[in-house]
């Protein structure tokens, strides 16, 4: 059985209509009116025990509020959810109890008291029994390296430090899935690593199924084997990463260096950036042979360097943040929620 | 505990403000005893000692309000409800008994304040009391009812509260129900004892939980008799499961309705 299914999961908010002027203020006073927010529209997807899930989206398409009412937190609208073979409205206490959570915007530690105390209360909040959470907590100090700042208010961490707790605090219960929204943001670039990689290792070593929901394409691309994107409250994808970094794979980027200026026209491709030495050309493959462009810029001088890139990952994503519905999105190629098993069926085939 | 106890700065603020309204109340009932040995009941002395006691509860355990609604109103809640415990009870037992530092604060500066002030509070058994095994046991007995009467005040104090600030699971202002709630608590038992009241008013009041909320313990501290305290703590043990109840029902029903926008 799936450790998450979503079947027709849907949201709608209701936001009170603040109207202008005083008439108006005054009438709304004794009749207010509302305005329905469909923050998820029917969104279905199932993720099987121990899988890596990145939920993508662009800010407002439902991210939170889906992963709010996986855990119970919300109820919603439309459609069901069951998540470990519990329903998270009706059982979010007991849903609680084996699974984690880590909100990089929210702290979940007690802010005034060392991580030492916030665990210690976590231990009687879970009910883990004292010698289990002590080897427990020596496990976690040791694999995330907490032990300069055990005994630390939370308070006076980095960001870095705090989110290390957050998420050792997360699976001290060890948690048969985690859930994680935003987890390395506002992070520098070494802290967000040792984050992905304690990620990575936490997934590892228990087998936690983790759904998590970032901006960060690194994030995504170091800890994650499937990608779900919501945008527009509904889900426009759902492959594995690797069918997703393969759309990215149509474009190239060839950038070159010549000793002396030359002259870089190309029949039918221009270049992106140009100086009298150097130029580089976005490569549509399916129109340009790759090999022939590389082998007609190395002919046109004295080459002293010459490289072939990918398309940015961040780049797929971004042309599916900027449609403006679903459809859209769906129109670009990409598979949809209800193509996704046979795709990722096809992916494990092509494996 | 530990957690509120981290700044023990913030305590200077109700410390001083405290200070100050026993000292300004101790002047205005200066004023108003000139030329009366008692009113209602009550001498001078035991008049200031009653505030001292009657404004422990609400400098102690008054701004449950307002924690609680800052987590429903900024979506802390959310976060709060990911884990296994009884929102109610754990909020209960981390608002609570950190309050109890500050409480603990207030009462022993109260102390101190009132018998500079005035003296020390009148003795258990009255006037006629004397030192001795009987008088020392029934002083005793009116310190363990003072503190447990002040603690079910406090606990009262947060289950209503948390009722009041949970009405936000519905409405998106709720501070005019605790402005209201506060100067009820105000007027009936804190500024002054209910027996300064009109008769009608007094009865009324004491078929509403507002007299436990301040009242019972500075009625037991002034005008001691086991009897009486017994009867004010016994209806404080009932108000409080009636409130208790309340709370749990107000969770139970507006958490099905929270609404919590973005991350």
């Amino acid at each position: 059985m799936p450790a998450i299914i979503a079947r027709d999961l849907s949201k709608t908010f209701k936001t009170k209509v603040r109207p202008s002027g005083r008439l108006a203020a005054l009438r709304s006073l004794v009749k207010p009116e509302y305005r329905d927010v469909r923050a998820v529209k029917g969104v279905s997807f199932e993720i099987d025990d121990g899988e890596l899930v990145a939920f993508l989206g662009p800010n407002g398409a439902g991210k939170s509020t889906t992963i709010k009412m996986l855990m119970g937190i919300l109820r919603p609208t439309g459609g069901s959810a069951t998540v470990l073979g519990l329903d998270p409205a009706e059982d979010r206490v007991e849903l609680s109890r084996y699974v984690g959570a880590v909100f990089g915007q929210k702290s979940q530690l007690w802010f005034h008291l060392p991580p030492s105390d916030s665990f210690r209360l976590l231990g009687s909040i879970y009910e883990i029994d004292d010698d289990d959470r002590r080897w427990r907590e020596a496990e976690l100090i040791e694999r995330f390296g907490l032990a300069p700042y055990w005994d630390v208010p939370v308070r006076k961490l980095s960001l870095g430090e705090r989110i290390r707790c957050e998420l050792a605090a997360s699976l001290l219960p060890s948690p048969v899935a985690l859930f994680l929204d935003e987890p390395t943001i506002g992070l520098d670039v070494v802290a967000k690593r040792e984050i992905r990689q304690l990620l990575a290792e936490a997934a590892r070593v228990d087998d936690t199924t983790i759904f998590m929901t970032s901006h960060d394409m690194g994030d995504i691309e170091k800890v994650c084997k499937r990608a779900i994107i919501i945008h527009h409250g509904e889900v426009v994808v759902d492959e594995s990463m690797k069918a997703l970094k393969r759309r990215s794979l149509s474009r190239k980027y060839v950038g070159v260096r010549y000793a002396s200026p030359v002259d870089l026209e190309l029949p039918g491709l221009s270049p992106v950036k140009r100086t009298p030495t150097a130029a580089s050309f976005e490569v549509d493959t399916s129109r340009h042979s790759l090999a022939e462009v590389v082998r007609a810029l190395a002919s046109r001088g004295d080459l002293e360097d010459i490289t072939v890139e990918d398309e940015p990952l961040e780049n797929v994503i971004a042309a599916i943040y900027e449609t403006r519905s679903g459809a859209e999105a769906q129109a670009l190629g990409l598979n949809a929620s209800k193509g996704a098993g046979a795709a990722r069926a096809g992916e494990a085939a092509s494996a | 505990m530990r957690e509120r106890a981290a700044y023990p700065g913030n305590f200077i603020g109700s410390m001083f403000t405290y200070a100050l309204f026993v000292f300004i109340f101790s002047r205005v009932w200066a004023g108003a005893y000139a030329g009366a040995s008692e009113i209602a009941g009550y001498t001078m002395r035991m008049a200031v000692w009653y505030f001292i006691v009657a404004e422990v509860p609400s400098f102690g355990f008054g701004r449950f309000f307002w924690t609680l609604s800052r987590d429903m109103k900024n979506g802390q809640i959310a976060y709060l409800l990911a884990r296994p415990y009884d929102y109610v009870g754990y909020n209960f037992a981390e608002k609570y008994g950190g309050s109890l530092v500050e409480a603990g604060v207030i009462l022993v500066e109260g102390l101190l304040v009132g018998t500079l002030l005035v003296g020390p509070p009148p003795l258990a058994g009255g006037a006629s009391s004397l030192a001795g095994g009987a008088g020392v046991a029934e002083e005793a007995s009116r310190a363990l009812l003072v503190g447990l009467s002040l603690l079910l005040a406090g606990a009262l104090n947060y289950f209503l509260q948390a009722s009041i600030a949970m009405t936000a699971f519905w409405l998106e202002e709720n501070e005019a129900f605790f402005w209201i709630f506060q100067k009820l608590t105000l007027v009936v038992g804190t500024l002054i004892p209910i027996e300064f009241l009109p008769t009608a008013a007094a009865t009324l009041a004491r078929l509403t939980p507002f007299p436990y909320l301040s009242y019972a313990p500075a009625r037991i501290m002034v005008a001691y008799s086991p009897g009486e305290a017994w009867s004010l703590v016994a209806a404080q043990a009932l108000w409080l499961v009636l409130a208790a109840a309340l709370a749990r029902i107000v969770f139970s029903f507006g958490s099905r309705r929270l609404s919590v926008n973005g991350g």
